[in-house]
């Protein structure tokens, strides 16, 4: 578990001793020592759970994210059609004055702690409907927003960079208490 | 405008009469109806064997302040039997109710309730006439050229309300409108040549 | 024994719901498990893009078009580029056309991947999902190397398209189609004979020609009724009238055969892919007027007049001569128009679009009454419904 809130190693000679020595410890003794705050962080971020929650383009590409090639399971993130289920909400496109109270509404419904990425240029800030006279200027009016992710709409890696960036930001800023 | 469209609109014309006037649309036939005559008309196409418009494709306000009746409603016809497309064209003003169409075609419940929302053009007899799109609760008819782009509120959440509240719309960067008329264009002021040209 | 007094139930169903196809809500009234009456509520994805247009230029609306159905951006882009030249009164040299039906049909089939695939997942089966999505990588990559993006292209523009293809593009097009096929097999051989599937589909929302008519149907819908009518075929645009293919029609208007309709729509596809690959004229993309198209970069550098245009077409962009046109093409969906008026200044006076998914999801009252609540799910998926181009 030492590995957590350094710098993350990558495959290699070292990365593979440290896990050695792990295993070896496992082995030995039946269980490991770790800070609970660091397991904690480890585990959240390792399993976020997004809801399946698209608004409009962007959901095409979200959903291309979560398909066979960008294949967002194997950061342990897996979509989860219920708010109370999930813990990281996506808001994926345009979000309108109409839309607005269903989505806070869905937002509130989330267990704690809960995380938003705003993907693409609507939700960031309205984008190319700015100025319509239906469209909420940025979701940040509505929910808080922890990952900002450009484009319009931004690629698919653009998105898993954005959800690596919240796995970052979780192992950085996560504590035990709500 | 092709030859086949040209009997056609003969043939409306010598059914339907005085109740309808060709309009110039290029290559498309477009025929205006008064608001009285539609049903009429529209029922006619539907049902007349060289017509057989069976199909509204499409059902649509556009609004011209500037004219004594200021919407203009727009049907879109498609015979797929003759392969021939017709378009109607209509006038209203902001009182006076339109026949609903929506007993002819069922296609235009929903194409009416559209521009009731949009517009503000009143449909008599539509079943179920409520606005589509826009907000519950909106006020104003968005696309009528006399509402602005950005509109009338916005939406945020109150931390301390606990929901989502509408204020009035401020904008950190007004919609940024140029003026594209050329001055080299038109009469200049003072330019009494131009005007005794 | 006593009566029992029976109450109709009413459900809420969405904005958020996976089985939505985006943010759909509908307010169901049910007696027991069976759909008494539907009351869809649109517009949470009103964007007043309509509204938006009338304040735009001409080539500052187009991407407005990618965005309306974004799972077929081009075809959207093809109903307003061609209304606009109709208005302008200006042709296409043959390559763009042909570069415009070769990617409307790339569009189709990216469409319908995303459709069935996405529906198999409604009525219960994951693995078409997995597979299908990795065929539209590939398609999104011929989008990128020919726009540079991989959604949202504003590649279709009055007078042509965008740019010239890249070189080696069109080999690997014909690469890419010739082994296409055997996805196809492969989805057709999970999903065809499948005992789910065809418990969820055959005989759920079935409709009638003559009612399919009413409701305005168009493309899939009405061809699964057994009407042969595509709009290439009947109103060619382009170059559709010089391509050979087939018009697939189904035989009882319900979910399976609009399924059914859609995999031979595709198969049809690749052979216009085809004939476009090998047919594909040389020469310039866009029409050669200054007045639509910008001039090229290297011009610019020379010559005066060229930078003078360049800066005018982004600044101000053209006027269209006073007008009106109602101009449609075939989108995956079915009939997408846009009536354009212009007054002949350089912004559209009205643009009012013609949605296929509007006139369908009109109908869901109708095609769902008396269906069970699980078939509602069906015959949304068998829709096709996307909620950009509905909402607007």
């Amino acid at each position: 578990m030492g590995v957590i809130g350094q710098p993350a190693l990558g495959p290699g000679a070292e990365q593979d001793a440290l896990l050695r020595g792990v295993n070896d410890e496992l082995q030995d003794r039946g269980y490991v020592v770790a800070q609970l705050d660091k397991l904690v962080n480890w585990a959240r971020s390792g399993s976020l759970w997004p809801m399946t929650f698209g608004l409009a383009c962007c959901a095409v590409e979200m959903m291309h994210t979560a398909c066979s090639r960008y294949d967002l399971d194997r950061f342990g993130i897996v979509f989860r059609p219920s708010p109370r289920q999930s813990d990281v909400m996506i808001v994926a496109g345009t979000l309108t004055n109409k839309m607005a109270p269903a989505l806070r509404k869905v937002y509130d419904q989330m267990a704690e702690p809960r995380w938003v990425i705003s993907m693409g240029s609507c939700a960031n800030g309205g984008g190319y409907y700015h100025y319509s006279y239906s469209v909420v200027r940025g979701c940040d009016r509505v929910v808080p927003v922890d990952v900002y992710v450009p484009g319009c709409p931004p690629t698919a890696e653009a998105l898993l960079y954005g959800v690596l960036l919240l796995q970052k930001k979780i192992q950085r800023t996560g504590t035990i208490t709500r | 405008m092709d030859e086949a469209l040209i009997d056609l609109a003969e043939h409306v014309e010598a059914a339907v009469g005085e109740k309808v006037a060709r309009e110039d649309g290029g290559e498309e036939l477009v025929l205006r109806v008064g608001r009285d005559a539609l049903l009429e008309v529209l029922t006619f196409l539907r049902d007349d064997a060289n017509c057989h418009f069976k199909c509204l494709v499409d059902l649509c306000g556009v609004d011209y302040p500037e004219h004594p009746e200021r919407f203009e409603i727009v049907y879109n016809l498609l015979s797929h039997r003759h392969n021939f497309r017709i378009r109607i064209k209509t006038s209203t003003d902001e009182d006076a109710p339109v026949p609903s169409v929506s007993g002819l075609f069922s296609s235009a419940g929903w194409f009416e309730r559209e521009a009731w929302d949009l517009y503000g053009i009143f449909f008599s007899d539509h079943p179920d006439l409520r606005r589509l799109l826009t907000d519950y609760g909106f006020e104003g008819f968005p696309m009528r050229k006399d509402f602005p782009l950005t509109g009338y509120v916005e939406v945020r959440y109150d931390d301390e309300q606990k929901r989502v509240v509408y204020e009035p719309v401020s904008l950190t960067q007004e919609f940024r409108t140029f003026d594209y008329l050329s001055p080299w264009e038109g009469p200049l002021p003072g330019d009494e040549k131009a005007e005794s040209a | 024994m006593a009566e029992a007094q029976i109450r109709n139930y009413t459900l809420n169903f969405g904005p958020q719901h996976p089985a939505a196809h985006g943010v759909l809500r509908m307010v169901m009234e049910l007696d027991g498990e069976v759909v008494d009456r539907i009351d869809p509520h649109i517009g949470l994805l009103h964007r007043g893009t309509e509204k938006l247009i009338e304040h735009k230029t001409y080539l500052q609306a187009v991407p407005y078009f990618d965005r309306l159905d974004y799972v077929a951006p081009m075809n959207q882009e093809h109903a307003f580029a061609l209304a606009t030249e109709k208005l302008l009164g200006i042709d296409v040299p043959e390559r763009g056309q042909y570069i415009r039906v070769l990617f409307s049909e790339i569009s189709r089939v990216l469409n319908h991947l995303l459709n069935l695939t996405a529906f198999a997942l409604d009525v219960g089966a994951m693995t078409p999902m997995l597979w299908g999505f990795e065929q539209r990588e590939l398609l999104m990559e011929f989008y990128e190397r020919a726009s540079g993006a991989r959604l949202h292209a504003a590649y279709f523009r009055p007078g042509g398209v965008h740019q010239d293809l890249p070189e080696g593009m069109l080999d690997d097009i014909a690469e890419w189609a010739s082994a296409f096929p055997k996805f196809v097999a492969d989805m057709e051989a999970l999903l065809n004979e499948n005992r789910i599937f065809k418990q969820r589909t055959v005989d759920i929302g079935h409709v009638s020609l003559e009612d399919a008519l009413d409701w305005g149907f168009s493309g899939p819908m009405l061809r699964a009724s057994g009407v042969p009518w595509d709009l290439r075929k009947a109103q060619p645009y382009d170059v559709y009238d010089r391509m050979d293919f087939d018009i697939p029609v189904g035989k009882n208007g319900d979910c399976y055969d609009r399924y059914l309709v859609r995999v031979e729509e595709m198969r049809q596809s690749l052979r216009i892919i085809d004939q476009c690959v090998r047919d594909m004229p040389g020469g310039p993309v866009v029409a050669e007027t200054n007045k639509v198209a910008p001039p090229k970069r290297g011009e610019m550098k020379q010559s005066m007049e060229a930078l003078i245009h360049h800066f005018k077409l982004y600044t101000e962009g053209y006027r269209v001569p006073a007008g009106e046109t109602y101009t449609a093409v075939e989108a995956p969906k079915g009939e997408f128009g846009v009536y354009l008026v212009s007054d002949g200044t350089n912004k559209p006076y009205r643009c009012k679009i013609r949605a296929p998914g509007f006139a369908h999801l009109a109908a869901m009252d109708f095609l769902s009454r008396g269906h069970m609540l699980a078939d509602s799910v069906a015959i949304l998926g068998a829709m096709d419904i996307v909620f950009g181009e509905i909402d607007r």
